[in-house]
């Protein structure tokens, strides 16, 4: 048991509370049936024991010998023990013993491990690493047998035991604390200035302690549970008060005696204290903000055959019959939430490129995800249909995606350095799929493995194949992600930004090899980007997503020449046309304002609250128009737009910090260096 | 790495130094001397006196120290003052008593936790919740209380196993087994409750990673993913608490082996605290303290075997 509050740290620290978690305080920890019985029984047996004297019916030594061993009765509503002793009024007056000594404990565990903390985070590196050494070796010491060492020299006493106890958990209680000190004192400094000027005690007590709160509370409470444990596994040893007087641990030391006869007697003291030390941990629990085992267990699925079904009726619009891809009318919803898209229409031939562009947020994402259907836990597909070569992928079956997944349609993903799996490598992470896919031996395996990466430009194949994903470098790893793609010689390609993650000069690399891809191997793909530049340089299509709508289709020449809706004159405002083969250039403005999440879109268009353009006309809803030839697009305004030759002109430097433009980008679209907007 | 090797060894080395001066100062600190102890209760203080002169307890502290410190680089923890054996040779013949209770222990308390916590991890639901809920009960309950029930049930209702004492492996291995089954299993429900809450955690984790979605993406099979490629993402957490629970079972010896009367480390420590039998103290601390320091550096080094990015820098 001597290591137990290590482990709780570890829990502790590698899951830290958000800050908004925090100020939910007492009402969050009640909602938490955990929690409430925590705090409920913690508190009965502590106001219990320390008020026993007042209530209880029995004094503790009082021997009632015509009733030894007798079971729970009307008298003795626990029972008694071996001499007729009263357990329930023994049980509680030997409560206060332990709760003390466990409190004195974390006092003194507390009272050492949270100044080191503090003093090891303010004071910077080498007062840490001396105060974090010397808490090492006290982690590393036996606790339980050091403490039975130090009875031996000071006797049965059981505060001082305690509070040495304190004394090697302080290490414990610096280690977690650090980390939090340490986090909460690097936010600091990004506002510094709301900490300049005052003292390190004010900063300390100000803004310090109060964001380690909870994470103090959780440990506390552990480490109170733990130290029930101790002092009644000394008691239980003989190394707690003699008798006559009571004690949890002794009192089920000497039931033990007696199990073969009464085996009840063990029952009301053990059940008392395990339920003691339950109630600290689901206390604890509570207080960390993780609901045991419910995260995202509940699926509830919105029936979407029905959906489906009615989307595969051919609609009146004639399918491009030479088309591989055809989306229609999709819908992506959060289960019992909201829609994320909704009617995205677009077509793919073999051998082209069609790009899914706009602002973070926009749901190009889910839509791309949605192909493979490798959508978040959550999140489906609940209306429209996606032909793939003739058949429906929508509502297909997890095992019938599967066979399809990486054999015809493969994915990319935006940040490759976490894509691949850190544990094994490289050769083994190709040499799995090659297998599957081609069904061949292991070392035919390899040398595919090899010409596969030797095919995306890598020229030391040998040595990148021994490698770890750790070891190579984003622009390797992305070629690596690509290599990975092709084992299985998919006839798709969804590439989601593919070359957001990385620098400038490795974009370009990535987008030529991309293009010689899909002109050696009529590859087609479905790249997702935020930036116009990529759009220009490798698509044959392009659909322009806002607002999980894809307000404009058409050929990727017609969209970017002569763009109809004001998004894409906006987007092309914000990102001019980049000449192929021109490394991208430095973002240049953005749009004011931000893309309204999903829930939150007005009726009508949902460009209107930031479009130049808009009038009154444009709130209420309006069909799609026919441009671009096989295109659309989503503008109430479009004719007479086109008529007046509107443009939308870069915005001026200054309007380019417009409050509430810095919004983040919602958790399924983060792009890092995103351009357009953020 | 070698640089890192080096710095693991001098801690460890730091630690079993620290432990050593913590009970020497201890014991120098203790208002009973070992001639007290030795002479037992009721003796003369002359005769106190001439044992502690026997024993050498009035030389300066650091002389006491260093020879202490050089007789234990010999591997000799000196006598008893209770009865005059051995010590060294005494804690040789307890030491694999405890130690295979604890090995065996964290062995089921991996398997069993493994399963539980891939099962909470993978199936989630109303099995999930029940499995956490479960370990976060069993993680709080008191070992001896525990024991004292699996003896009421395995040994007294259903007879499968003696409910105390200990057979030699020696003479009857599989009465050995049979005699250190309940506290094995006693020590496994803790145990196997925190490494079950460790795995659900770290699958959970591993299921949310990149790379994850990277092997759906391509067409990988279920159990695949999960079993080959979560599980040895999880398997580093896991390792590790494996290890610090050896560590814990190590110290809960001392209430199991009191409980089932065993004869190991933890039951001379007990006896050894009771009787305030000084050198038999110091040397259960430091075996014990050497116990904890060298398992720590095995789990480094596995750790370090298990993570790619340590094991190729
Ligand atoms: S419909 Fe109106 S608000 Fe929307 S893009 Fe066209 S002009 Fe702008």
């Amino acid at each position: 048991m001597s290591v137990i509050p290590l482990d709780a740290a570890d829990e502790v620290a590698t899951e830290p509370v958000p800050p908004a978690r925090r100020r939910r305080g007492l009402p969050g920890l009640l909602r938490r049936p955990g929690g409430i019985f925590g705090a409920a029984w913690l508190t009965f047996v502590i106001v219990a024991s320390l008020t026993a004297p007042l209530w209880r019916p029995f004094e503790p030594g009082q021997q009632d010998t015509a009733n030894r061993l007798a079971l729970p009765s009307a008298e003795h509503w626990l029972g008694t023990d071996p001499l007729g002793r009263d357990l329930l009024s023994r049980i509680f007056t030997a409560g206060s013993l332990p709760l003390l000594s466990s409190a004195l404990m974390l006092v003194v565990a507390f009272g050492i491990g949270l100044p080191l903390a503090l003093i090891a985070a303010e004071r910077g590196r080498r007062v840490e690493r001396v105060i974090s050494r010397v808490t090492e070796v006290f982690l590393a010491l036996p606790a339980t047998i050091l403490l039975l060492a130090l009875i031996g020299v000071i006797g049965n006493r059981l505060y001082p035991v305690m509070a040495v106890l304190g004394v090697l958990i302080s290490a414990a209680v610096y280690r977690v604390l650090l980390g939090v000190a340490q986090s909460v004192r690097q936010r600091l400094y990004v506002d510094a200035a709301r900490v300049n000027g005052l003292g390190s005690l004010r900063v300390n007590l100000v803004h310090v302690l109060p964001s380690m709160a909870t994470v103090v509370a959780v440990q506390a409470a552990q480490l109170f549970g733990i130290g029930l444990l101790i002092v009644a596994g000394l008691a239980f040893l003989g190394f707690g008060p003699g008798e006559p007087e009571p004690s949890w641990g002794f009192m089920i030391q000497d039931a033990s005696g007696y199990i073969y006869t009464s085996p009840w007697l063990m029952v009301p003291t053990g059940l008392v204290l395990a339920l003691t030390v339950v109630a600290a941990n689901e206390l604890a629990d509570a207080l960390a903000g993780r609901a045991a085992g419910a995260r995202g267990t509940r699926r509830r699925r919105r029936p979407l055959r029905r959906a489906v079904a009615a989307a595969a009726v051919p609609d009146g619009t004639p399918a491009d019959p030479a088309a591989v891809l055809e989306v229609r009318d999709l819908t992506v919803s959060v289960d019992d939430g909201p829609d994320l898209v909704t009617g995205v229409s677009f077509s793919l031939r073999q051998g082209q490129v069609l790009g899914l562009v706009g602002e973070s947020g926009c749901g190009k994402t889910m839509t791309a995800r949605s192909l493979l259907g490798l959508l978040p836990d959550g999140v489906s597909v609940t209306g429209g249909s996606i032909r793939w070569q003739g058949r429906e992928l929508a509502g297909l079956p997890e095992t019938e995606l599967n066979r399809i997944r990486g054999r015809e349609i493969a994915m990319i993903s935006q940040e490759p350095m976490v894509a691949l799996d850190p544990m094994f490598s490289i050769a083994t992470q190709l040499v799995g799929p090659i297998r599957r896919f081609r069904e061949v031996g292991r070392s035919q395996a390899k040398r595919i493995a090899a010409e596969l990466l030797r095919n995306v430009g890598i020229v030391d194949a040998e040595r990148v194949l021994k490698s770890y994903p750790h070891q190579l470098s984003g622009g390797m790893a992305q070629r690596v992600c690509i290599a990975l793609a092709l084992t299985g010689e998919p006839q798709l390609l969804v590439a989601d930004e593919p070359t957001t993650a990385l620098d400038v000069t490795v974009q370009a690399e990535i987008l030529s090899l991309l293009r010689a891809l899909v002109r050696d191997t009529g590859l087609s793909v479905v790249i997702v980007s935020h930036d116009l530049g990529v759009v220009a340089d490798i698509c044959d299509d392009v659909a322009v997503m806002y607002a999980g709508q894809a307000v404009e289709s058409g050929t990727a020449e017609a969209v970017l020449d002569a763009p109809a809706h004001p998004y894409t004159m906006a987007l092309l405002g914000a990102n001019p046309h980049v000449p192929e083969g021109e490394p991208v250039p430095e973002r240049l403005a953005s749009i004011a304002g931000t893309v309204p999440p999903p829930g939150s879109w007005p009726t009508g268009c949902r460009f209107a609250t930031r479009c130049r353009f808009a009038q009154e006309k444009c709130t209420v809803p309006f069909p799609a128009l026919p441009a671009h030839g096989a295109g659309s697009v989503l503008c109430i305004r479009v004719d007479e737009l086109s008529r007046e030759h509107a443009t939308w002109t870069p915005e001026r430097a200054g309007d380019e910090i417009q409050p509430g433009a810095e919004v983040l980008a919602p958790a399924d679209e983060t792009a890092p260096t995103a351009g357009v907007s953020s | 790495m070698l640089a890192y090797v080096a710095k693991r060894l001098a801690l460890a080395v730091g630690t079993v130094l620290a432990a050593v001066v913590i009970v020497f100062l201890l014991v120098h600190a203790s208002d009973t001397t070992p001639g007290a102890v030795r002479a037992g209760a009721g003796a003369t203080a002359e005769r106190v006196a001439a044992e502690n002169e026997a024993l050498g307890w009035n030389r300066p502290l650091w002389v006491q120290f260093t020879d202490y410190l050089g007789q234990l680089v010999q591997g000799d923890l000196g006598t008893s003052l209770v009865d005059g054996r051995d010590i060294a040779a005494d804690l040789a013949d307890r030491l694999p008593v405890t130690a295979s209770i604890a090995l065996f222990a964290t062995l089921l308390s991996g398997l069993v936790g493994v399963f539980l916590g891939v099962t909470a991890a993978v199936r989630g639901g109303r099995l999930g919740r029940l499995i956490t809920t479960g370990s976060g009960v069993a993680l709080s309950l008191p070992a001896f209380w525990v024991g004292i029930l699996f003896v009421y049930l395995l040994s007294l209702q259903l007879g499968w196993f003696p409910a105390t004492g200990y057979t030699e492996f020696s003479s009857d291995p599989l009465g050995w087994l049979s005699s250190i089954a309940i506290p094995v299993i006693t020590l496994a429900v803790g145990g196997a409750a925190i490494i079950a809450r460790t795995a659900a955690a770290g699958m959970r984790e591993a299921l949310t990673q990149e790379h994850i979605r990277t092997l759906r993406a391509m067409g990988t099979p279920r159990w695949r993913i999960r079993y080959v490629h979560a599980l040895r993402y999880a398997s580093v957490p896991v390792v590790s608490t494996l290890g610090i629970q050896f560590i814990a079972l190590f110290g809960g010896s001392v209430i199991i082996e009191n409980l089932f009367a065993l004869p190991g480390l933890g039951q001379a420590s007990q006896v050894a605290a009771s009787s305030s039998d000084f050198p038999a103290l110091v040397g259960v601390v430091v075996v014990a303290t050497v116990v904890v320091v060298v398992t720590n550096l095995l789990l480094d080094l596995v750790v370090a075997a298990l993570d790619p990015k340590v094991r190729t820098s």
